[in-house]
């Protein structure tokens, strides 16, 4: 990677100077400067979400238009409504996964126009999916000559397709697709067509390797304490033959099989890894940021540490062996899910240069190792923490908190976190919270009980800090750009489990509410006529929000700039507009509250030469304009805002840029709510010449 | 909508043109409001569930909603919460009908539209009394258009107090 990165560099260093000497714009698109593209997911294989282009910046940005548009509907048998994809522009062409169906599309980066579409249908197989809709994104490989796409399906196979024409590669795997639910070194069961296992993020290519993890259901409320298993393979990208494959749940005689007690690794599953992959190129190392295992809240099936799960693997790019790994969170009890792109950075710590990975969390710390040995570039110590008593369970004494950087968002509940807008409010916050158990980072989850507590109320956890856009790193400045839900709070309850319902002893829950499970499709299916629901024991709704009104203190959702060499904050700021239930509040009439930030935790940020860029989670109606979201840019050194572009729905999927013919652009996908999903490009004004 | 005799359609669509147009005017001359505050437009804020219809939908949620959504309606990595800001937000200044046929035309995820008009409009009710709209007298239409006439507004209307 080193020398294509020089490569890329340099023609990145030709455009800065092309671009400075060239001003304005409408002069640089007489010269057409080379494109400067977005080749992976996140921009590259280091996970920066970094490219150093400034046509569109902080003089303009408000200026932006929108050049295209094209809406998701028509790729797939029904809208969707949560389009997560970030496209890739490479060669000339931008290509994206979209619809309910995960089609890939390519389309003229310029002016959005569909050169060619590529779908699978699945039936059955796509339909019982874990994970469906469209995905994150998909994988670009060329050696120069060849040039393919590759993606993986809801169905989980892996499709190579030939990026001109959007054809199967015949060459590749079987015809064009390696069925990824089998060369697992397990069964998949009940059977290939239902059997839970897939993958949502875009699919990782490295010096003719492909990475591929593994996604499953929600975890909270298993049917069974055994599940697949979601181990790591690499595929040679030529023939779609298995090259290696990493037991994130060591199988019997490999290291990390006695960290699961009474046998438990043999049966216990999940353990996937779901979101991003990071590689080093150069030094041949792969970055795995593994999830929880089987069962969100609840271990006493799974006694002991629990090797890998929520533990940074690095694994070598050629075998697939373990090089090192830390494990953030002993025993998992939170899921605390490594949730996105470890970012590899180089740094210069005390005087010294220090090649470092730098992973975002959930529970808001960012930990920084040095990426050869794993060893931490500020101490990690055990810490003890607090030890639970939800039966069966067994817990870890100790947790590794990392000393710095401090944590970047909240991962605990504290009285002092309650609203205080009002006295009013503050005491139904404190109401509220009264029926729960508080602490800081790591308090257990509890039983839920009638008469309290209903639960732990955490935050930092499931849904807390930052999920899957990840954060972005500016090789400039050495700074992380990371979003967080500083608000996401996540109450945990334990409830026993029906055996009708799961075999595990305890399920997620709250005491008086029925346990569910994900019912798959064809269940119960026979329309109009559903099974009569069955009874019910009582147990009211604790809406954990005032009338819309978070139940605790703003910030609700920030972006932060860590600085790597020092680890130490350079600023954070409140990103997104005031929510409308607060501003329009009739109980906060007349009080000043600075902007808020929204509650919300699939924010991605983009980083340019000098602007961090993210779009809202939320609609609002201001007098500055219509029902919509902004897309934001901040000035990187500072995180003052700078300028906004209107989007007719929240971003929900990270945004990208790339440059062709002369033209910096911008897409982003937007959705939710009523609105179905959407890929926007934008760009400057013509100047009219 | 009209009856429309046969043979007469080009007379009659005529005369219907003029009924409109003198109907437009006297509206917005305001000769129609003798019609009374049935004629303004509702709320969510205004009763338009029932406390029994809310009941209904919340066994129905349970069966077929929560495994995603959450027993709480707080959401999930893989569905979007169904109660706080973000939930109000994103209908905030729509209609009922808007967020009825979202229910319609996507869920449940595995099978969408395989509920009922009427199981969908008591599951929605059942969303409205978690996001502590008031429940009334009559309940909540389970027809897109109708539902169309009700206003999703995330904040009580200072009116309403």
């Amino acid at each position: 990677m080193r020398k294509k990165k020089l490569k890329r560099l340099d023609i990145l260093l030709f455009l800065f100077f092309v671009g400075l000497r060239c001003w304005p714009a409408s002069v640089c698109a007489q010269i057409h400067p080379q494109d400067t593209e977005w080749p992976s997911y996140a921009a590259d294989l280091a996970g920066t979400r970094y490219r150093p282009l400034d046509q569109i910046n902080a003089a303009n940005f408000s200026d932006l238009e929108i050049a295209w548009r094209i809406k998701t509907d028509n790729f797939g048998d029904r809208p969707e409504y949560k389009l997560e994809g970030t496209p890739l522009m490479v060669n000339g062409v931008l290509y994206a996964t979209a619809g309910s169906r995960r089609a890939v599309i390519a389309l003229d980066p310029a002016t959005g126009e569909l050169l060619w579409i590529h779908g699978e249908r699945e039936g059955k197989r796509g339909g019982s999916a874990p994970r469906q809709l469209s995905g994150r994104g998909l994988a670009y490989w060329s050696d120069g000559k060849e040039e393919r796409i590759l993606y993986v399906t809801p169905g989980f196979r892996l499709i190579c397709v030939d990026a001109k024409t959007g054809v199967r590669v015949p060459s590749f795997g079987d015809n064009g697709e390696v069925d990824l639910k089998v060369n697992d070194d397990q069964d998949i069961f009940p059977d290939l067509i239902t059997g839970e296992i897939g993958m949502q993020s875009a699919p990782v290519v490295a010096k003719d390797t492909v990475i591929i993890g593994a996604a499953f259901r929600e975890g909270m409320t298993p049917k069974s304490m055994r599940n697949n298993k979601g181990y790591v393979r690499g595929f040679d990208v030529r023939t779609g033959k298995r090259l290696w494959i990493f037991h994130t749940i060591p199988k019997k005689g490999e290291f990390g099989y006695d960290s699961w007690e009474k046998g438990s690794a043999e049966y216990t599953g999940n353990t996937g890894v779901w979101t991003q992959i990071t590689v080093d190129e150069q030094l041949g190392l792969v970055y795995l940021p593994v999830e929880s295992p089987t069962s969100d809240f609840y271990g006493g099936h799974r006694p002991g540490n629990n090797l890998f799960g929520e533990t940074l693997v690095c694994v070598d790019l050629k075998t697939g062996e373990r090089k090192w790994h830390f494990q953030l969170v002993h025993h998992p009890l939170w899921d605390m899910d490594i949730s996105s792109a470890p970012i590899l950075a180089d740094i210069t710590v005390d005087g010294k240069p220090v090649k470092a990975v730098a992973q975002p969390s959930k529970q808001g710390f960012l930990y920084v190792f040095d990426r050869l040995t794993g060893k931490p570039i500020w101490p990690i110590p055990e810490r003890p923490v607090e030890v639970g008593n939800v039966p069966g369970e067994w817990y870890s004494a100790t947790q590794p908190i990392p000393t710095k950087p401090a944590a970047y968002s909240r991962n605990g509940v504290s009285i002092d976190d309650l609203i205080d807008f009002t006295p009013a409010l503050r005491d139904r916050a404190m109401e509220i919270a009264s029926k729960y158990h508080l602490g800081p980072v790591f308090t257990p989850p509890t039983v839920s009980k009638l008469g309290g507590p209903l639960g732990t109320l955490t935050m930092g956890t499931a849904s807390g800090g930052t999920n899957w856009p990840g954060g972005s790193y500016d090789p400039e400045t050495h700074n992380v750009y990371v979003y967080a839900c500083n608000s996401c709070i996540e109450p945990i309850g334990l409830v026993p489990a029906p055996k009708e319902i799961s075999d595990l002893n305890y399920v997620a829950g709250t005491a008086g509410k029925e346990v569910q499970v994900l019912h798959g499709p064809g269940e119960n299916a026979g329309a109009d006529s559903p099974k009569p629901p069955t009874k019910r024991t009582g147990g009211g709704y604790v809406a954990l929000n005032l009338d819309g009104l978070p139940l605790v203190k703003p910030p609700y959702g920030t972006i932060t700039a860590i600085n790597l060499d020092k680890g130490e904050f350079v600023w954070q700021i409140a990103h997104g507009e005031t929510p409308d239930v607060v501003r329009n509040n009739e109980a906060l009439k007349g009080l000043n509250i600075p902007r808020t930030g929204q509650e919300t935790y699939n924010i991605g940020t983009l980083v340019t030469k000098t602007l961090i860029i993210a779009g809202e989670g939320h609609v609002t109606t201001t007098a500055d304009h219509p029902r919509g979201a902004m897309l934001r840019a901040y000035d990187k050194a500072t995180g003052k805002e700078v300028g906004a572009v209107y989007m007719p729905a929240p971003q929900t999927g990270s945004p990208m840029t790339y440059m062709v013919h002369g033209k910096q652009y911008i897409v982003v996908a937007v959705s939710g709510g009523p609105y179905s999903g959407e890929y926007i490009a934008y760009t400057l004004p013509s100047t009219g010449e | 909508m009209f009856h429309r005799p046969e043979g007469h359609d080009h007379v009659k669509m005529k005369n219907v043109a003029a009924i409109l147009v003198l109907a437009a005017l006297a509206s917005r001359f305001g000769l129609l409001r003798a019609q009374g505050p049935a004629a303004e437009s509702r709320t969510a804020w205004d009763g338009v569930y029932t406390e029994d219809q809310a009941k209904r939908g919340e066994l129905i949620y349970h069966k077929e909603c929560a495994a995603c959504h959450g027993d709480m309606l707080a959401g999930r990595e893989s569905a979007p919460p169904l109660t706080g800001g973000a939930f109000l937000a994103n209908w905030n200044g729509l209609t009922m009908g808007d967020l009825f046929d979202r229910i319609r035309k996507t869920m449940p995820q595995s099978a969408p539209g395989r509920l009922t008009r009427q199981q969908d409009a008591d599951i929605l009710a059942f969303m409205l009394s978690v996001n502590k709209f008031p429940a009334g007298k009559t309940e909540l239409y389970r027809q897109s258009e109708m539902l169309r006439e009700i206003r999703f507004e995330a904040t009580k209307p200072a009116s309403k107090k």
